[in-house]
């Protein structure tokens, strides 16, 4: 049966062909990927946004405040419009798409910033391929400078006060989102370790601020 | 105190004197900052309907020189809170315009844990005038707002108080504080009213979100009773559940992929490369024979 003999040929280079490939393949997904890290702040600050700086109200009654609309941080060069975001149907707080992962978001259930009390915009660390928007929030410093932009266009500021890392197991809930007398920020993103089981970062990022008055 | 020894307590005196002499400013100003920083919170208030204006002054422990001073505040005056480090601090009233230097009207010691808040006030009548301090709330019953009153209507001497159609209380007494009550969250009448017949009431309309803290406080008006309505703290009325899943991993460190599918791979190439290399000899010894 000699006509058989081209196909049994056939059949083991081609063998031979797929073992070298898989091997090639096993060989070049052997390394890890080293995590990135961001460079020391100061890179191309950017200038304050220009507009009325608004002092906290002195009355008994303060006036209400408008709406956040964008949010600037000179030193680590974030200068983001605001999208609003509320609790997803499992009770966590809705983040940004992927594809708005370049843009950080204000949570509607808390306090307006420079409101009493504690408002809270969360960003995205990073994207499936490298940093989005807050990838350098966790170089901020006490006494850092943040801007919000709001609605009717005034400009209020705050101060960084302190930076915390919280294990997500163990987020301190009242720490964040709970009353406090005066009007303060908080900046949320991911940090700490990645787990590939769960894909998400197992840490939060917290910045802490008050308006200076 | 009584542990140390006399030379201790003239070394420590000492100590303190040559601070004040050398000018150290010891936390000489307030600070902005939070729970998470060491710090806590402070108002001052004038609650007393029949005394004059007063200075208001506070003092960090062991320190002559005020953080704060607020000049002129008048009978119905509160205060913005301040964050202040928490630690011991004096809180001194003087006449409007009295010297910095001369002996208060009155004083009083408070002590600010770190993540608290507090309302001084002077309260009751000129002639019994005195410092009160207040624990104020920051936390709330979630999806709750906590609302109290201070009483401090010298004309009316008890009042009662509705919001809505729940009554936070049938009879305060003037120059006291109610207990936080925790109240369904919406906008909302409130109504105070003399106990004894003689003044009009007082209305008055505030909107309760969840997770704020508000503190009424009823005042002598130029006629009748008035009401004030103070938001103390305001956080979110509904917390997000646990951490923020804000990644999506491109800058976190990845471990090599799983081997798994080249092994796969290799298996079946083997395999594939094995039954031709079979069939191959088998022909080859079929030809032999033929």
């Amino acid at each position: 049966m000699p006509t058989r003999r081209p196909a049994a040929a056939l059949a083991l280079a081609a063998g031979l062909v797929v073992i070298a490939g898989g091997t090639t393949g096993l060989l070049l997904t052997r390394h890890s990927t080293p995590a990135m890290h961001p460079v020391a702040a100061g890179v191309a600050a950017l200038p304050a946004p220009t507009g009325p700086i608004v002092a906290p109200p002195q009355s008994a009654a303060p006036k209400p405040v408008a709406a956040p609309v964008s949010l600037t941080i000179p030193l680590i060069g974030v200068r983001t419009n605001l999208m609003t975001l509320g609790l997803a149907s499992d009770g966590e707080l809705q983040v940004p798409l992927l594809s708005m992962a370049s843009v950080a978001g204000w949570y509607t259930g808390s306090p307006r910033p420079g409101s009493i009390g504690s408002a809270i915009i969360v960003g995205h660390i990073d994207t499936t391929r490298g940093p989005a928007v807050f990838y350098r929030l966790n170089t901020l410093t006490s006494g850092d400078k943040i801007y919000v932009k709001r609605a009717d266009g005034t400009v209020v500021e705050f101060r960084v006060t302190s930076v915390q890392t919280y294990l997500k197991d163990h987020f301190p809930t009242e720490d964040v989102y709970g009353p406090v007398p005066d009007p303060e920020l908080r900046l949320i993103t991911c940090g700490g370790a990645w787990d590939p089981a769960t894909h998400h970062f197992l840490s939060n990022i917290v910045v802490y601020a008050t308006e200076v008055g | 105190m009584k542990f140390w020894s006399v030379s201790t307590r003239r070394l420590l005196m000492l100590l303190a004197t040559s601070a004040l002499l050398l000018g150290i400013p010891a936390a000489a100003t307030a600070f902005a900052g939070s729970a998470t920083s060491g710090t806590g919170w402070i108002r001052l208030a004038h609650l007393s309907p029949n005394t004059p204006a007063v200075d208001v002054y506070m003092y960090s422990f062991d320190d002559s020189k005020a953080m704060i001073v607020l000049h002129h505040v008048a009978y119905g005056t509160v205060s913005p809170y301040e964050s202040v480090r928490a630690g011991d601090y004096s809180v001194a009233m003087r006449a409007a315009g009295a010297s910095a230097t001369s002996q208060p009207v009155l004083s009083t010691s408070v002590t600010i844990a770190a993540g608290h808040a507090y309302t001084v006030a002077g309260m009751g009548p000129e002639s019994g005038l005195r410092l009160q301090v207040m624990d104020d709330a920051l936390t709330t019953p979630t999806g709750q707002a906590l609302v109290r009153v201070i009483q401090a209507s010298l004309k009316q001497q008890e009042v009662k108080v509705t919001l809505g159609s729940t009554v936070l209380s049938n009879s305060l007494k003037f120059a006291s504080v109610s207990a936080y009550q925790a109240v369904t969250p919406g906008a909302v009448s409130v109504t105070v009213s003399a106990v004894s017949a003689g003044a009009g009431d007082a209305n008055s309309s505030v909107t309760l979100a969840a997770g704020t803290v508000h503190t009424l406080v009823v005042l002598d008006g130029a006629s009748g009773l008035e009401v004030v309505s103070l938001e103390d703290a305001s956080g979110s009325g509904k917390p997000p559940l646990g951490g923020v899943q804000t990644g999506f991993g491109g800058t976190a460190a990845h471990g090599p992929g799983s081997p798994v599918p080249w092994l796969v791979v290799i298996g079946a190439g083997s395999l594939l490369a094995l039954t031709g290399g079979l069939r191959l000899r088998r022909n080859r010894q079929l030809t032999v024979r033929i």
